[in-house]
């Protein structure tokens, strides 16, 4: 059994379900981003985990211990919440060391932790300030050391960088990420950013519709979306209507796909913007490559990368990233799009 | 100044002058060396703060109204701010209902609330006792401080509240070290305008008092019925400059509250 177990968790409210039988089970020492779009139910589902709210079926459990229905102050859950929810009326240092004033801690021992929780989040000397005098940085860091000083059985992150400019979220992405690995603590980090999730976790859970959709690593969830959904949200995608010739076989574009396809119903083609090539009009196809061929509608420079336009005889579009040093081809020319079979993935229609 | 233009200032000016010149004219009485309520005073003097001073009556309504006003206050909070508590946040079946039933006393014609005390302490032997007019009084303070601290608590963000809650604090120490802290210039407002209700309540005090027992507003009633002479316009210079002592001190007590963070950046 893992150290973190949530088993069929659902939350019902009045005219909506916010978590739908949710199951989940982080490793000692892990770090597990649960991602997805706004309205999914990550935030519930942090909030049942601190005991915040009730859910009405379902059961957690850590380190072998139910704790479902156990009281929040005593779960010893370590919680970042994403408006920092810090004490306005204490400042900096009795902000952090709330916990630890609640848990008896010692005075001596109380100030040593407020102190060495400050220098790991690099807020030495600004123990005596009120949290408004704090910049948003500054104020994810209290309510972060505040959560960490009071050694949590779990981490908890709802958004936290969401509130940050980029450059800090950035630079804050980082600096969690190692204080998590150094203290190896498990964590639990709600984000609807992607790369947040690609770059800060071990394992993420791609929520949708208070459900998981896929649970895996970065590769997996990107390389081999499990469904649709996951495929679209996590990351950038051409998702491409396939027709099914006459011996049962793919096409797009009028074209033969090297992918096998799933037997019966209507089918749409998946890959992803950087994995296509742009060739001149007519080149012929290697071993294990998928060919289609269109005009070019227009380029659009994105920084780091060109994002091409291409239409198909039939008017719809894919979209090729080329790197932004190579030049694009002209609006209008005749070009093949390639990518290799492998790339390809091929997800049933009707299934969102 | 944004758009307010000459003639609406000078509107305004008209209108704080209507206000502010009873005031005035009040003033100018307390000051008076007649006899008589006579405007504008022929000549001005201190002979009746002299004469207030040694007023036994008016000395001893003074007195009971500022007990009542402080055990009214004391007891208001006491009831009305855990009962806030419980309707802002227990979030139980019949909140709302709860809520509309503590307004109602505020719709009611003070009238009726001073007829039906009556009626109701009588035979309790409640008429005429500092705990009778405590109690009518509270039928005013209690709903008003149930009603501002309902709205106050509801107002605070759910979140800091859970924030302790996580970081071990139970129920109890969360209200104790984070919801009634934050609080605090609500219920500081709440106090001194408990303590003004209280101290001003003419109408319920009419109805309950008796001749051992007066509030200082009846017995105030009770001497202009008798007399005209300045010594009122004194008594009432006494109470503007107490009331105006309460509004600085809480205007202070509730910067100082706010300094201590309650505001949101
Ligand atoms: N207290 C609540 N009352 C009613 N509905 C709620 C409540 N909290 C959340 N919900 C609903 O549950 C769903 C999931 O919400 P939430 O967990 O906050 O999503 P996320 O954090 O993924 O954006 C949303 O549709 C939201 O409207
Ligand atoms: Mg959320």
């Amino acid at each position: 059994m893992a150290y973190l177990e949530l088993s069929g968790l659902t939350k019902r409210y009045r005219d909506s379900v916010a978590v739908d039988g949710l199951s989940l089970s982080v490793e000692r020492g892990e770090s597990v981003a649960l991602l997805g779009p706004s309205g999914c139910g990550k935030t519930t589902t942090l909030r049942m985990l601190a005991g915040l709210v009730e859910p009405n079926e379902g059961v957690i459990a850590l380190d072998g211990a139910e704790i479902t229905r156990t009281a929040a102050h005593r779960r010893n859950m370590g919680y970042v919440f994403q408006s920092y929810a810090l004490f306005p009326h204490l400042d900096v240092a009795r902000n952090i060391g709330f916990g630890l004033e609640e848990r008896g801690v010692a005075r001596a021992e109380r100030e040593q932790r407020v102190e060495d929780a400050l220098q790991l989040v690099r807020l030495q000397g600004l123990g005596h300030r009120r949290p408004r005098e704090l910049s948003g940085g500054q104020q994810q860091r209290v309510a972060l050391a505040r959560a960490l000083v009071i050694r949590p059985s779990v981490l908890l992150l709802d958004e936290s960088l969401s509130n940050l400019d980029a450059k800090l979220r950035d630079a804050m992405r980082h600096e969690i990420r190692e204080i998590q690995r150094s203290l190896a603590i498990t964590t639990l980090f709600v984000t609807h950013d992607q790369v947040e999730a690609l770059t800060m976790c071990d394992r993420i859970a791609v929520m949708n519709r208070g459900r998981i959709a896929q649970i895996g690593s970065a590769t997996d969830i990107y390389e081999r979306p499990a469904t649709r959904f996951v495929a679209t949200f996590v990351g950038r995608a051409n998702m491409l209507p396939a027709e099914r010739g006459a011996d049962g076989r793919l096409t797009l574009w009028g074209e033969a796909l090297p992918a096998a396809a799933p037997s019966g119903g209507e089918v749409d083609v998946f890959v992803r913007p950087q994995r296509l090539k742009l060739a001149p009009a007519g080149e012929p196809a290697g071993a294990d490559m998928a060919r289609v061929s269109g005009h070019v509608l227009n380029s659009v420079f994105v920084g780091d990368h060109i994002e091409v336009i291409v239409a198909g005889p039939g008017g719809q579009r894919l979209t090729v990233e080329i790197q932004s040093g190579d030049a694009p081809p002209p609006d209008g020319a005749e070009v093949a799009v390639m990518w290799r079979a492998q790339d390809t993935l091929v997800f049933p229609r009707e299934a969102a | 100044m944004t758009g307010a233009g000459p003639a609406l200032s000078a509107a305004a000016g008209v209108v704080y002058a209507l206000i502010l010149s009873p005031i005035v004219v009040v003033l100018l009485l307390a000051f008076s060396a007649d006899n008589f309520i006579l405007f504008p005073p022929s000549g001005y003097s201190l002979r009746w703060f002299i004469q207030l001073a040694a007023n036994g009556p008016l000395l001893n309504a003074l007195l009971l109204s500022a007990q009542i006003a402080v055990a009214v206050t004391a007891l208001s909070l006491l009831i009305g701010v855990p009962a806030a508590l419980a309707l802002a946040k227990g979030g139980f079946r019949g909140a709302e209902a709860m809520k509309s039933f503590f307004l109602a006393p505020l719709l009611l014609p003070t009238l009726i609330i001073g007829l039906a005390l009556l009626l109701a302490f009588t035979p309790l032997r409640l008429t005429a006792t500092l705990p009778g007019l405590a109690l009518g009084h509270m039928t005013i303070t209690l709903p008003f401080v149930i009603r501002m601290m309902t709205t106050a608590f509801a107002a605070m963000p759910d979140d800091i509240e859970a924030a302790a809650a996580t970081l071990g604090a139970s129920p109890r120490r969360v209200i104790r070290r984070v919801t009634l802290p934050l609080a605090a210039p609500g219920l500081i407002a709440c106090a001194a305008l408990s303590f003004l209700l209280s101290f001003d309540e003419t109408v319920i005090s009419l109805f309950l008092s008796g001749p051992r027992a007066a509030t200082l507003p009846v017995e105030m009633v009770r001497y202009v019925e008798g007399r005209t002479d300045p010594l009122i316009a004194a008594l009432s210079m006494v109470l503007i400059v107490g009331t105006l002592v309460i509004v600085v001190l809480v205007e202070r007590l509730v910067g100082v509250a706010r300094a201590f963070g309650n505001e949101r950046s």
